[in-house]
């Protein structure tokens, strides 16, 4: 039997890891181009968090 | 000074030469290529270009071995300074271009968060997560692209951690804030590109030069590193509009991961918000952080694969890879609270001139710092 060193979990890790991104990327709406959160809603940090009040 | 210890076999020390593992670098070559294809028709050149850049940053990472979490350590505890001064170069080289490039409205923003009391605790939960997993929101990364055990369990729970800063975050914001803080705001821009790396030059120099009073020189590869980081960090913005980020892209893959175990993800207020909620409704392929971090596991690990990194890895003793959990998850959380690690918050923070990346880094340094004395009780050094 193979041992579950680092680097057979890492390809496992890895390959699970794509099959996944693909199946969200298939299921998901598409994008005309890459985006980031804080782009939109006029955010006050990258994350996309909006502003709030000072002292609030 | 201790000695080292003398080498008593007749034998010459066994060192492995690099041999190229080729199964799993052409496994990883070719899961990049068909991701990147995929990246292709959905969000076009542009979206193929930060991808690339994401591996390239990847590569670069593991091959200068450009870390933050060892070299605050080596500061705190050695009092190394060159390391922190590289730093302060890579901040001071990428403000070169946010700075202006911002205020110029050149179709980029900086990365501006507010001053709250959420970064001040999330930046040393943080702190002292990056010292217990033995490396930050690049190192883990980096280190996991490259096949590292420790950070095999360590991003795991730095996602999981992300996931449930998210969930905090909009509580966190009304314990206090004073908004964003732009240094120099209002000044012009010439006035606040001229403060703002006046600032970074003086920490910088202040760190090199109590470093040569002890005798330390700043060795190459990390200026090098510095350089090389910085350039990639230039093609970053210019191409997304945006400074470089890793952690979002960790707090999404946690979002996509537990809506599809069925938790309402979407009804929290976090995901509310345009942005997020936008991320969460597209492909993970189309956020800028998560596209770049995949592109950075699929380029350190190429680069491993190909100096035969791969099958040198081991499992670290368990005490450790419960220490690399734990910092996982303070880390996920820390960053989320703090609005970033020590990429989006400490080098892209301090680069566009907001005051947040300084606290950030003041803070960090401070939870580093505890964390450090945590380590021996999970077994690390110090």
């Amino acid at each position: 039997m193979t041992r579950l060193t680092p680097k057979v979990i890492y390809v496992l890790v890895l390959l699970a890891g794509c099959v996944v991104v693909v199946g969200d990327h298939l299921i998901s709406r598409s994008l005309s181009g890459p985006g980031a959160p804080g782009d939109l809603g006029g955010a006050c940090a990258p994350c996309g968090a909006p502003c709030t009040d000072a002292g609030g | 000074m201790t000695a080292a210890p003398l080498q008593t076999d007749t034998h010459p020390p066994a060192i492995d030469p690099p041999v190229i593992e080729w199964a799993p670098a052409l496994m990883i070559g070719m899961v990049g290529l068909g991701l990147a294809g995929l990246v292709a028709l959905d969000t076009g050149l542009r979206g193929v270009a930060l991808f690339a850049l994401g591996g390239a940053l990847g590569a670069v990472f593991i091959g200068f071995q450009y870390g933050f979490a060892s070299v605050w350590r080596r500061f705190l505890v050695a009092g190394e300074m060159m390391g922190v001064a590289a730093h302060f170069l890579l901040i001071g080289l990428c403000a070169l271009l946010f700075i202006p490039a911002a205020g110029l409205g050149l179709a980029a923003t900086g990365s501006l968060a507010p001053v709250s009391v959420s970064l001040v605790i999330g930046a040393f939960m943080f702190g002292i997560g990056m010292q217990l997993a033995n490396g930050c929101g690049s190192g883990v990364l980096f280190s996991f692209g490259g096949g590292s055990g420790r950070m095999l369990v360590a991003l795991p729970f730095f996602i999981l951690g992300s996931l449930l800063g998210s969930f905090l975050l909009p509580t966190a914001l009304d314990w206090g804030s004073l908004g964003q803080v732009a240094i120099a705001d209002g000044a012009g821009e010439a006035v606040r590109l001229l403060v703002n790396i006046g600032l970074i030059a003086a920490a910088g120099t202040a760190f090199y030069m109590t470093g040569r009073r002890r005798g330390q020189a700043l060795p190459r590869q990390l200026l090098a590193g510095s350089v090389v980081v910085a350039a990639l960090c230039w093609l970053v913005f210019i191409l997304s509009g945006n400074p470089w980020g890793i952690t979002f892209g960790f707090t999404l893959w946690g979002a996509k991961i537990a809506a599809f175990i069925g938790v309402p993800v979407g009804e929290f207020t976090f995901w509310q918000w345009a942005g997020p909620q936008r991320a969460l409704t597209h492909s993970v392929l189309a956020d800028v952080s998560s596209l770049m971090d995949i592109g950075m596991v699929i380029g350190a690990g190429l680069l491993a694969a190909i100096g035969g990194g791969l099958r040198r890895q081991s499992w670290p003793p368990s005490r450790q890879l419960v220490a690399a959990a734990l910092g996982g998850i303070l880390m996920g959380i820390g960053a989320r609270l703090a609005f970033g690690c020590n990429i989006g918050a400490f080098l892209a923070g301090i680069a566009s001139g907001s005051l947040h990346g300084w606290i950030w880094f003041v803070m960090a340094m401070a939870g580093s710092w505890v964390g450090i004395r945590w380590r021996p009780s999970f077994g690390l050094s110090r």
